[in-house]
């Protein structure tokens, strides 16, 4: 076929196409109830192929994309799994800062722990409540379980405190529902961790596993009754003068997000109620008193009678010269450098 | 007519297209500017054919295709129609195996398809028209023009042997 003849075709081309056009301009012109059932006429014979594998192909695809909104619902759950613990430890947590919180009524700061840098590195702690909250050095820092330290530096609105788990870190501790005085202290090394010492316990009293300790609210830092830890067992014994305790820790460092920083003018009082350690801290003697005789359940073995021996604060009675033991009394708290 | 096997070949070049258009299309091309491999499809035949045969091809397909979307039907056959018999009366200038060519002959005529379905329907007025023709339309061409190239480079060897019907 020549060039001008395939270009403008033939008769039969022109006639089909103006047949086409013809018959696709009556197609528009159809009134909606005709056109309607042919379409539909269409679709159920010659495009049922078609609309079947068309319908296949986008159920296919609604399949996938399900699969993938699953698959993304299912990792998003498994977050939020993953942190479902920490965050019910953290509500624990909370919610027992509420009820201390009411307990106590006046006299503290709350914080938030900002950096807590882990388990050997937690000897001071950054919060998150500073001078313009009333915080002020030497306030004690509790959370729900029991001490955590003393604030060491203020800023306007941050501060530091000093762990319980710091070298330097000693509190005057008091048995709960006895009148055993000794030094609290971090026992870190070998057997360390955050665990602690309970030193300058005199030789006749024998304190048995799982006997809480408290602050005894002497050194003027601590109010008494806060709890520190209780007894895991003995540690030392030096022959006839004083033994040696290891506590467990009321209150790890590394565990605590969110604490309370008392007031300075909670120093004197006993929180022993808010606490739950009343026993303790309010029928205890402070030192230069009369000891009350101490429950049988405490003892591990019975002490000879005695007369009533005036306490040291911070001590438990007289020790040798240059026995490392419990430091004077007001001493709770960071030494002074040098101090060893 | 006989079938001859450079004929079939086109054929199978053409079903495949058809099934590209219902099966690929709805389940890895869901945009609306997925390409539309119908009228790849028409295209590719009605350059290998008179302009008769292209029209009445354009024309079927078009009626196949409003009867999926009966609101404008008509509109379809009639835009196909005039683009079949355009493309089979155009052949002689479009050269087949020209890639450039092909995917400019395929964006016309994909534009003057939506052109004319809108100008038939009569469904778009004012800022939808001008958008459509000046926004979607060309979206629509240019990813149609996009497919027939590379089915062009995949189908070469069996289009090139395809002879005018």
């Amino acid at each position: 076929m020549a060039i001008g003849a395939e270009r403008y075709g033939s008769r039969a081309d022109t006639a089909a196409f103006v047949v086409c056009v013809v018959l696709a301009l009556v197609a528009l012109a159809l009134p909606a109830a005709v056109r309607t059932p042919v379409a539909s006429a269409l679709r159920r014979t010659v495009l049922l192929p078609a609309v079947a594998v068309e319908a296949e192909a986008a159920s296919a695809r609604e399949q996938r994309q399900s699969l993938t909104t699953l698959r993304e619902q299912r990792d998003s759950l498994a977050l939020a799994a993953a942190r479902l613990p920490a965050l019910e430890e953290e509500n624990a947590e909370l919610r027992a800062l509420l009820r201390l919180r009411g307990r106590l009524q006046v006299g503290f700061a709350t914080a938030e722990v900002l950096h807590q840098t882990g388990l050997a590195d937690g000897l001071t702690l950054l919060l998150s409540a500073g001078r313009d909250a009333g915080v002020a050095p030497l306030a004690a820092v509790v959370a729900p379980s029991g001490l955590v330290g003393m604030i060491i530096a203020v800023d306007p609105h941050t501060s530091v405190a000093m762990a319980w788990t710091h070298p330097d870190f000693r509190v005057s501790a008091t048995v709960v529902g006895d009148g055993v005085y000794g030094i609290v202290a971090a026992r870190r090394g070998s057997a360390g961790g955050e665990v602690m010492e309970l030193t300058g316990v005199p030789y006749r009293d024998a304190l048995a596993p799982g006997t809480p300790v408290v602050t005894s609210g002497l050194g003027g830092v601590f109010p008494r009754g806060i709890p520190i830890g209780s007894v895991v067992g003995l540690l030392s014994e030096a022959a006839g003068w004083e033994r040696t305790y290891l506590l467990r820790a009321a209150a790890p460092p590394a565990a605590v997000s969110h604490v309370l920083i008392l007031s300075r003018s909670l120093a004197g009082d006993s929180l022993g109620a808010a606490f739950d350690t009343a026993t303790a801290a309010d029928t205890t003697q402070p030192p230069g008193g009369v000891v009350p005789a101490a429950p049988a359940a405490r003892r591990a073995r019975p002490r000879p009678a005695r007369p009533p021996v005036p306490v040291s604060p911070g001590t438990s009675g007289p020790r040798p010269a240059g026995t490392p033991g419990p430091r004077p009394a007001g001493t709770s708290g960071p030494r002074p450098a040098g101090q060893p | 007519m006989k079938l001859t096997g450079s004929r079939l070949k086109l054929y199978g070049v053409l079903l495949l297209l058809v099934l590209a258009h219902v099966a690929l299309r709805p389940r890895y091309m869901p945009s609306r500017y997925a390409p539309d491999f119908m009228l790849i499809a028409l295209l590719f035949f009605a350059i290998r054919s008179r302009p008769g045969a292209g029209a009445v091809a354009g024309f079927l397909v078009g009626l196949l295709t409003d009867a999926v979307a009966p609101s404008g039907f008509g509109a379809g056959a009639f835009a196909l129609t005039i683009v079949g018999f355009l493309a089979g009366w155009l052949k002689a200038l479009v050269f087949p195996d020209n890639l450039l060519v092909n995917a400019v002959f395929v964006f016309a005529a994909s534009w003057l398809r939506d052109a004319l379905m809108v100008a038939a329907s009569g469904a778009l007025r004012g800022g939808d028209l001008g958008g459509r023709l000046l926004v979607v339309s060309p979206l629509d061409a240019l990813s149609t023009a996009a497919a027939a190239v590379v089915a062009l480079v995949i189908f070469r060897p069996w289009l090139r042997a395809a002879p005018a019907l």
